[in-house]
């Protein structure tokens, strides 16, 4: 059975029963396109599919779509469609205590990889995306596998990532802090703080972001040099230890700013100094839990 | 009709970004966007893929941040005593020739005027800015996947809305000039005369667009709140947006100069799809819903600005289906309306 | 002092603050003294406008006037000087909170419509104010007993949700001694001391039970309020045209430019704020 005839059958049964309210999922539209979709009815479990032009991290919907509601009911569970890297980041959600692990059934899927131009214009038909080059974030990729599920759906495998020939992230390490700087306000210049890196991101979740405050006390509200680049150097380091790697907001992003450098980076770092990586389990990353480097190492 | 050769073309508009702010399409990082450029070299003229920049021209227009005023709290003028208040205001000043603007761009800038001058009284920011802009317009030889401006009253090779309108032909641009200014602007122009008519554009199908009265009978449907939850609440389709312009307003401290208690009163773009736009202090928020957002939204461009000034507030440039992240596809809710 | 380039409407007046005082919990009243240019062009202010206070480094609110131009508060000179009442609840109202006599503030404006007060002559008046949705209606209540003779019957309800939040409570008696005039006070939650109505403004309307006849009801209040307000005017017979409404909405430029204050097609700016029931009667549940 395909990926898609499996959660389809998956999302009819979960719907039926009422083990979920919603399954949010994937779907082509009109035009072709990839994109996200909440599925209520048995009936609509038909629109879902997976293929290599599902790129969205439908994860990103869960802490909104599972807040308890106005006289502090809890929501009704749903599914959700994710690959390996969605997963992880449903992980670090569960350790920050966003919902209930059962507030939540996980429809994992073995993922080979995410065609690029995947959810833009870029994939002629997303529908029957055929062959083409990966994502770097799937180039790049340690595991197909989804880390947490209620259901897998494929082989689980453990393909090794292949080797990109050059790693931007390499280059940019080898320059000097001067060059360094020149470059990310080279691409900060191209923002327009639409946000769209940030609301893509299931980690970025607070419900107002300090840097969008209506008194402006952490950060300016104009959309000007120096803002940005505080809001993206900022951003960074609020998602070091939780950035797990999907790149979405890089996708998300129209200007085509290599956001993923800067959150790479500090997982880099954490990588190093700690032996971590986000969202394995659904514990708290070592960067709030451990105060002497020697005791926090596996 | 009258051609620039590409050589000509150059020469003309290195003479013309020597003395003038030049404002060009120019790629960067694989993105087509409307930059200053000091010589033509730098412009990317022809052959991209979309042909519009990714930004609109509203930008030269209402620029992402502008400062208002700027605010000065003097010192009392003796012991516990109220501080004075300096204001001045910061206008804009200068000229600013604006080359390759697409017409779904242009016809946007012409919505932006209803929006900020027919009123009383005129944004005169906006004002300046605009009195001191000439538009050279670019024909799409033909529509993109993701364009609709003819459904919208406008067109790929509609010159309406520009000071000058260059088409592409095998030798170069044909040029139709529509405006003094524009006629002016190609005083020093090595014009070519050949056989033939600019070139018109290839169009697409049309999409059908409901009537204005169409909207209200559709207030309350699911669809809204349906089509609204994959809607990520970003700002990107209004910041992409040829029309959108609805702006914040703050005064933010500035960095002391001499002792000097310095504040600018700012006003930079904003959305109605973010989430804390109609967020009242106290934290009443009559459009927390991303379907009321969304549909407020739409309901904007179709309804309420055609209510306020007569015309849609839609150019058709197709920017914020290609570039949603999750596309929320505003053909598809033209559709709905027309089908029901 | 600043000059006043006038054509800029971004560009508030200088007010001086000639009197800060307390008018309920967290509500001050602010009388401001416009300086150069300012007091002309508030000379013709009329009941129902707005005008955008500046708490110069933290930014400018709306705020209706509270005053109308014949009716200064009391010891300061006629013309010149104009109420806003201000419920400190963000960083511009607490801007202004923290302000006292004599400092500057900056006011652009009047912006809006105003209340058709020539269109009331003749009539009964039934206003009815909710917390601070007085303010804007205190230049009614003024307008109505300053020429008391031009109107019909007059019935002010005037509510909050605990004592301690009722505006304008000084002026009551004035008030409610005007001929033909009663002034009824409800509550939702009483003090020690409150001896009138207990309950929503709507339970308080059910009680009074004015008559549509030859009637006009001007509101004021939360959106909530104002909504169960409407509908129960509506049930009473009162025909849309007859009730009239001032609203608010964030705004940011207050001269329809920003596009954000906007009910349905109607910007509440300019095209409002004040609006019969038949004008937006059908666009209220969008404002709640």
């Amino acid at each position: 059975m395909s990926h898609t005839a499996s959660i389809q059958a998956k999302a009819r049964e979960l719907l039926e029963t009422g083990a979920v309210a919603c399954v949010i999922g994937y779907e082509i539209g009109p035009r072709g396109r990839a994109r996200p979709v909440f599925v209520e009815s048995p009936e609509g479990a038909s629109r879902l599919v997976w293929n290599q032009a599902c790129t969205h991290n439908l994860a990103a919907y869960l802490p909104a779509r599972l807040r308890p509601g106005k006289k502090g009911e809890p929501a009704r569970p749903v599914g959700v469609v994710v690959k390996a890297c969605d997963s992880r980041a449903i992980n670090v959600l569960l350790a920050e205590n966003q919902f209930a692990r059962e507030q939540v059934h996980v429809i994992g899927v073995v993922c080979p990889g995410i065609l690029e131009g995947a959810g833009q214009r870029s994939i002629p038909d997303e529908a029957s995306p055929g062959e083409g080059p990966l994502q770097a974030r799937c180039l790049r990729c340690a595991e197909r596998t989804p880390v947490v599920s209620d259901t897998l759906i494929g082989e689980p495998f453990a393909a090794p990532p292949a080797t990109l020939e050059e790693d931007p992230l390499d280059r940019l390490s080898g320059l000097g802090a001067e060059e360094r700087l020149a470059y990310w306000l080279e691409q900060f210049d191209r923002c327009l703080r639409c946000y769209a890196c940030r609301q893509a991101c299931p980690m970025c979740n607070c419900p107002t972001c300090l840097f969008e405050r209506d008194d402006s006390t952490w950060l300016g509200m104009g959309i000007g040099l120096s803002e940005k680049r505080a809001f993206h150097l900022g951003r960074a380091y609020h998602l070091a230890g939780r950035c797990v790697g999907c790149n979405e907001c890089e996708r998300a992003c129209p200007m085509n700013i290599p956001i993923s450098h800067l959150n790479r980076m500090l997982a880099r770092e954490i990588e190093t100094a700690f032996g971590y990586r986000a969202g394995l389990a659904p514990v708290p990353g070592p960067l709030v839990t451990v105060l002497d480097r020697g005791e926090g190492r596996p | 009709m009258k051609v620039l050769t590409p050589s000509a073309l150059h020469a003309w508009l290195n003479a013309l970004a020597r003395d003038r702010l030049l404002i060009a399409p120019k790629e960067e990082a694989g993105v087509l966007l409307y930059r200053r450029v000091g010589n033509a070299d730098e412009i990317a003229f022809t052959g991209k893929d979309p042909q519009r920049p990714v930004t609109p021209i509203k930008q030269a227009f209402f620029p992402p941040t502008e400062r208002l005023l700027l605010i000065e709290r003097l010192p009392a003028d003796e012991p516990g005593g109220a501080r004075r208040i300096r204001l001045s205001e910061s206008l804009p000043e200068g000229e600013q020739i604006l080359f390759g603007v697409r017409p779904c761009d242009a016809r946007g800038v012409r919505v932006l005027d209803a929006a900020f001058l027919e009123k009383e009284p005129a944004d005169p920011y906006y004002q300046r800015r605009r009195e001191g802009s000439t538009l050279i317009g670019l024909a799409c030889p033909e529509m993109g996947p993701t364009c609709f401006c003819k459904s919208v009253g406008g067109g790929p090779d509609d010159a309406s809305d520009v000071d000058l309108m260059l088409f592409e032909t095998e030798n170069g641009f044909a040029v139709q000039p529509v405006t003094e200014k524009g006629r002016a602007l190609l005083e020093g122009a090595e014009l070519t005369e050949t056989e033939g008519e600019p070139p018109r554009s290839a169009l697409t199908d049309p999409i059908p667009v409901p009537d204005r009265l169409a909207w209200p009978p559709h207030f309350q449907d699911s669809f809204w709140e349906q089509m609204a939850e994959r809607c990520l609440s970003c700002r990107l389709c209004a910041y992409i947006c040829p029309t959108c312009r609805c702006f914040d307003v703050r005064d933010e401290a500035l960095p002391a100069e001499d002792g000097r208690e310095l504040y600018e009163r700012i006003r930079c773009w904003d959305s109605c799809a973010g989430e804390p736009y109609r967020r009242i202090a106290g934290g009443h928020n009559p459009r927390a819903g991303k379907g009321q957002r969304l549909r407020n939204r739409f309901f904007c461009k179709f309804h309420y600005f055609p209510e306020q000034y007569g015309h849609q507030a839609c150019t058709g440039c197709g920017r914020c289906i290609d570039l949603c992240p999750v596309n929320i596809d505003i053909t598809e809710v033209l559709s709905h309306l027309v089908v029901g | 002092m600043a000059e006043q380039a006038s054509s800029n409407p971004m560009l508030p007046f200088l007010g001086r603050l000639v009197e800060v005082r307390d008018l309920a919990a967290e509500i001050k009243l602010f009388g401001v003294e416009m300086q150069n240019g300012g007091s002309e062009a508030f000379a013709g202010h009329r009941p129902g406008q707005f005008a955008f206070v500046s708490a110069f480094g933290k930014g400018e609110a709306p705020f209706g006037i509270a005053s109308i131009p014949g009716r200064p508060s009391p010891g300061q000179e006629g013309g010149r000087v104009l109420e806003f009442a201000v419920n400190r609840l963000g960083s511009v109202t607490t801007g202004l909170h923290e302000l006292g006599a004599g400092d500057y503030v900056g006011v652009r404006g009047p912006m809006g419509n105003s209340f058709p007060m020539q269109d009331f002559v003749g009539k009964n008046l039934i206003v009815l104010g909710g917390g601070i949705g007085g303010a804007p209606l205190r230049p009614v209540i003024h307008s109505v007993l300053d020429r008391r003779a031009d109107y019909g019957h007059f019935s002010i309800l005037w509510a909050a949700r605990h004592p301690s939040l009722l505006v304008f409570t000084d002026e009551y008696d004035d008030w409610r001694s005007a001929p033909d005039t009663d002034l009824h006070l409800t509550v939702d939650e009483p003090d020690a001391t409150w001896d009138h109505n207990i309950g929503l403004i709507t339970n308080l309307l059910a009680r009074v039970a004015p008559s549509p006849e030859n009637a006009v009801t001007i509101t004021c209040g939360p959106p909530i309020m104002i909504y169960f307000v409407e509908k129960m005017l509506a049930e009473m017979g009162f025909a849309p045209e007859q009730c009239y409404v001032t609203l608010e909405a964030r705004m940011h430029c207050g001269i329809g430019k920003c596009g954000r204050c906007n009910l349905g097609g109607k910007l509440v700016c300019v095209d409002g704020p004040v609006f019969t029931m038949a004008e937006v009667g059908a666009l209220l549940e969008s404002y709640l």
